[in-house]
């Protein structure tokens, strides 16, 4: 009985639960409140972010939070292959938009953004992941961009005028700020990029949690790959293990 | 058998909820209402504000074109229906014309609205009922509209001043 729960509650999350989440990061994403109308303003992604989703979903396999290899296969029924790759399909579009609700929409400050979460991820691709420290440092990256967005610039581009903007004038007076301009939203637009954010980084827990739910595959993965490997090989491999000191953070 | 239920049913809902996520971004709707619009309008089942409608109906025949357009774009807010579109368009035509010269701008705009209410009518010809106009079809209007927007040697004719508004 606790099995067919388990499986029920499974195929819950991964059809259903996580899907629904990450395209409710990709509605939410481009949504902003205009400052003086108070409507609507649906911003589609633009073409940077799609590449900075690309990045992003080439840095979950190498840190192995996706393992297509786990999700997509011929041993597994049609309707799973489909629903995981449409699974994939929402978390690329999840991350193209979480990048969309943090990145300035125009000007100077939308190119310097662009190429920040270019080098980022670019030179994580050569870092040392696993699924852990993949979130985290991804957490950390989206909290930076969400308090210099909506918070430091919101405060440069309100038409009030905050106090960042007024230190701004008394230091480049005279210099003009037309590069830095940009348009203004209303404080809601702030909140709904939080709980986007919140959103993404949640589902993307629950997919390392959904992930790593079949232990046995993953062990028996590794064993696979470790009895493919020579004497001298395993016998360095477990050298290794047996050196590593444990992870204890 | 449940789990199966839950793929095949959670694919297809997730599938439709993805669906109106391009359909927001395309319509781009700027209120909660226009949601709700775009959505009737999706569905077929939008309708203009007939109440509104003949109030801004009442204004048009005392010449209150300003005040009749603004109740015609509140009774159709979408911009879908092509017989209030035909009575923008009219009111524009009326509101620009001028026994010695007509307001270019108003026209433009009277071309626009005409034009819409022509593509909402593909299926068959607009034509409007309505013993208090001169012109019944929007191709016609279209027509006196472009006219008025045109200009030529006639516009120095001093006879034009005998012209009557339709």
């Amino acid at each position: 009985m606790s099995q067919a729960n388990r499986s029920r509650n499974r195929a819950l999350v991964d059809f259903v639960v996580l899907p629904f989440l990450f395209l409710t990061v990709a509605l939410l994403g481009g949504l902003r409140v205009g400052a003086e109308s108070r409507t609507f303003i649906f911003i589609a992604p633009p073409l940077v972010t799609l590449l900075l989703a690309a990045l992003s979903m080439l840095l979950f396999v190498r840190g192995g939070l996706l393992r297509f290899h786990e999700w997509v296969g011929n041993d597994l029924p049609p309707v799973t292959n489909v629903a995981h790759i449409w699974m994939f399909i929402t978390i690329f579009f999840a991350s193209a938009q979480a990048f969309n609700s943090v990145l300035p929409e125009r000007g100077l400050f939308h190119w310097l953004f662009s190429f920040f979460f270019l080098w980022t991820l670019w030179n994580n691709q050569f870092s040392s992941f696993d699924a852990r420290r993949l979130l985290r440092s991804l957490t950390i990256l989206f909290g930076t961009a969400f308090v210099l967005k909506h918070i430091l610039l919101a405060n440069l581009y309100s038409p009030e005028g905050g106090w960042l903007k007024r230190v701004a004038g008394a230091l480049l007076q005279g210099v003009t700020l037309g590069t830095l301009d940009g348009p203004a939203f209303a404080p809601s637009t702030g909140y709904i990029a939080f709980f986007t954010l919140a959103l993404y980084i949640a589902g993307l827990i629950l997919f390392a949690f959904a992930s790593n739910g079949e232990p046995t595959v993953v062990t028996h993965t590794l064993v696979d790959g470790y009895r493919q490997l020579s004497a001298a090989e395993q016998l360095s491999v477990r050298e290794a293990i047996l050196d590593d000191p444990v992870d204890q953070d | 058998m449940q789990a199966k239920i839950i793929k095949v049913g959670g694919l297809g809902f997730t599938i439709a909820y993805a669906a109106f996520i391009v359909w927001i971004y395309a319509t781009e709707p700027r209120t909660f209402k226009e949601v709700t619009t775009s959505a009737e309008i999706a569905a077929g089942t939008y309708q203009i504000d007939q109440e509104k409608f003949n109030s801004a109906l009442s204004l048009f025949r005392r010449e209150q074109f300003r005040a009749a357009r603004d109740e015609w774009q509140r009774a159709d807010p979408a911009q879908r229906d092509a017989h209030t579109q035909f009575y923008i368009a009219y009111s524009f035509y009326r509101e620009g014309w001028g026994r010695v010269y007509f307001d270019q701008e108003l026209f433009k705009q009277g071309v626009e609205a005409v034009n819409r209410s022509i593509a909402l009518s593909s299926t068959s010809p607009l034509t409007i009922e309505d013993p208090d106009l001169r012109m019944h079809t929007a191709a016609e209007l279209k027509v006196e509209l472009e006219q008025g927007l045109e200009s030529s040697w006639s516009d120095v004719n001093p006879l034009k001043v005998l012209r009557t508004r339709k």
